[in-house]
């Protein structure tokens, strides 16, 4: 059962594209260059298919970043990206001069901060438009490899996940990675309904 | 808890708290925050923060605090993105230098009547400043374990890794490469007349002598082994080389270091064997070894204290002067040692 339409994904889609953009604007003005940020797609998954759609087999190590959001609706945000992509990333943004292990030793709180930038700018976009409040935890950074993705083990098959595809261009680099929203099937339901209601409101439905 | 110890705790915490009402303005700014900014909380409450710190207006501060009070979202600000936000200083004096503290800055919402965004600041200063003594201190280390710690060029690590490297860059720019190797004459008749001393100090004079002898930045000599030094000369073609090579083996014949147990003209000398190449997909560096090599073994046999280069049109060596002439054009036989050949061949292949 698909719990969104295709009207539903194609304007969740253009909020979250409006929210990466605004991200990208953030980002690019931390490092003082020129970040560009999509997501092309938007897709609805059960919990146990997630590591087959992800990554596929191709990247192992992920580097990955979650905050929790509450209100309308509930879910944990996670910015995901393979653990060599996460590297190209912030040697991008920090200091040229430091070393790849160095580069790593300042993945966690760096990633923290852009998975920061980049979730809330997408829930923001949200609220925004919704005309809800969200409150949104503190990030958290976490190293895992697609086999054991804690925090998709545990929750019950009613457990849905938003997943897109996101893509970072960054000095003619392209570096892809994945935003997911996991959410129980009520909060999916409540998210639809502020959906619906934005659509009514734009009179689109 | 009553009010008083929750205001006395408050301003004892070793970390900066403002609390911010639902239109951004200052409720309360603890103790930390006073010792740091040198403002107190009769300065700042009821002001916005980009008020009192103009360089918050477009900041990521500005925008994390918005994102709190419009959505209720939490941000952090790391120090390593985001350096010195704030005009707060670790210490007194370090304002009349104008070196701000390291803030990693937290901003969260409250679910309260009036206080809407609390913020916290903690001062990262004493960790920044460790990992950045930590960083120069593993350079210099790094920087060490490079060099020949008798001669203080580069050691045979530093010429291994800077051969691999240019070798890639001239290969993938298409641009020439030279390898200069050198070899002090007769050294171990110096040594047996002088002593591993005297040897260490005639090492030295010739080491420093090669390293003051490169103009160009990034040119490097490294001690290769024994007595051998080698000099990699990046975007520079065989004649160019070849002038350097003997500007540098002048240079050593003119230190007029005493060698009474060298044949001939009784002075430290070196012998100089070069290679260069703009090398194709399929060539690797070693190539550009055995072919420097193999020169300097021809400047051996052609009697030491001059230089040879290698010529790939007759896979052989060829004494300096043709190296300047027009090639395959000089009518002395190529200068050309068998085993040696031999064994550039086996690398060739």
């Amino acid at each position: 059962m698909s719990e969104l339409s295709e009207l539903h994904r194609d304007a969740l889609s253009e909020l979250f594209n409006l929210g990466v953009g605004r991200a990208a604007h953030s980002l690019s003005q931390m490092v003082r260059d020129e970040i560009e940020l999509s997501a092309p797609f938007v897709d609805v998954i059960q919990a146990h298919e997630v590591s087959a759609v992800l990554i596929g087999s191709e990247f192992r190590e992920l580097s990955m970043v979650t905050i929790d959001f509450e209100g309308p609706f509930v879910s944990k945000a996670i910015l995901l990206f393979p653990e060599r992509n996460a590297l190209a990333i912030l040697s991008n943004m920090l200091d040229p001069d430091l070393t790849p292990e160095e580069v790593s030793e300042f993945e966690q709180e760096a990633m923290c901060e852009i998975g920061n930038v980049i979730l809330n700018a997408c829930m923001s976009a949200l609220a925004d438009e919704f005309g809800i409040e969200l409150y949104g935890s503190l990030p958290k950074h976490y190293f895992s490899d697609t086999d054991s993705l804690p925090i998709f083990v545990g929750g019950n098959a009613e457990q849905r996940l938003l997943l897109l595809q996101i893509q970072l261009t960054m000095r003619q680099q392209l570096i892809q990675g994945h935003l997911v929203f996991l959410m129980g099937v009520g909060s999916l339901l409540d998210l639809r309904n502020c959906l619906d209601a934005y659509l009514d409101r734009l009179g689109m439905r | 808890m009553d009010i008083e110890l929750g205001a006395q705790l408050i301003d004892s915490l070793q970390v900066g708290l403002i609390l911010l009402d639902h239109e951004g303005r200052v409720v309360s700014w603890n103790g930390w925050m006073k010792r740091h900014s040198g403002l107190g909380l009769a300065d700042v409450a009821g002001r916005r923060l980009a008020e009192l710190f103009p360089e918050v207006s477009g900041s990521r501060l500005e925008s994390s605090i918005s994102d709190t009070l419009r959505f209720k979202l939490s941000s952090m600000l790391a120090p390593n993105l985001n350096p010195n936000l704030l005009p707060l200083y670790h210490r007194a004096a370090d304002r009349q230098r104008d070196q701000r503290m390291y803030q990693l800055i937290y901003v969260t919402p409250l679910r309260h009547d009036h206080c809407a965004c609390l913020i916290q600041i903690h001062d990262m200063t004493s960790a920044l400043r460790r990992e950045r003594r930590l960083r120069a201190q593993s350079t210099r280390l790094i920087e060490s374990s490079y060099q020949d710690p008798l001669t203080g060029v580069g050691n045979r690590r530093r010429f291994d890794q800077d051969l691999a490297q240019r070798f890639r860059q001239a290969k993938d720019r298409q641009r020439s490469i030279a390898l200069l190797m050198i070899d002090v004459d007769n050294f171990k008749a110096y040594n047996d007349h002088f002593g591993h001393q005297g040897g260490d100090a005639c090492l030295i004079q010739v080491a420093r002598t090669l390293r003051d002898g490169l103009r160009r930045d990034g040119d490097r000599v490294s001690r290769y082994g024994g007595e051998e030094f080698a000099i990699l000369l990046a975007d520079t073609d065989g004649p160019s080389a070849c002038a350097i090579a003997e500007r540098l083996r002048l240079t050593i014949e003119q230190l007029n270091l005493p060698h009474p147990a060298a044949p001939g003209i009784g002075r430290v000398s070196i012998s100089v064997g070069i290679a260069a190449m703009v090398p194709s997909d399929e060539q690797f560096c070693h190539i550009l070894v055995a072919q420097a090599d193999l020169a300097l073994y021809s400047a051996k046999d052609a009697g030491r204290n001059c230089c040879m280069w290698y010529d790939p049109a007759t896979s052989g060596a060829r004494a300096l002067s043709k190296c300047n002439s027009d090639r395959g054009q000089g009518a002395d036989k190529p200068f050309t040692s068998e085993p040696l050949r031999g064994a550039l061949a086996d690398t060739l292949a």
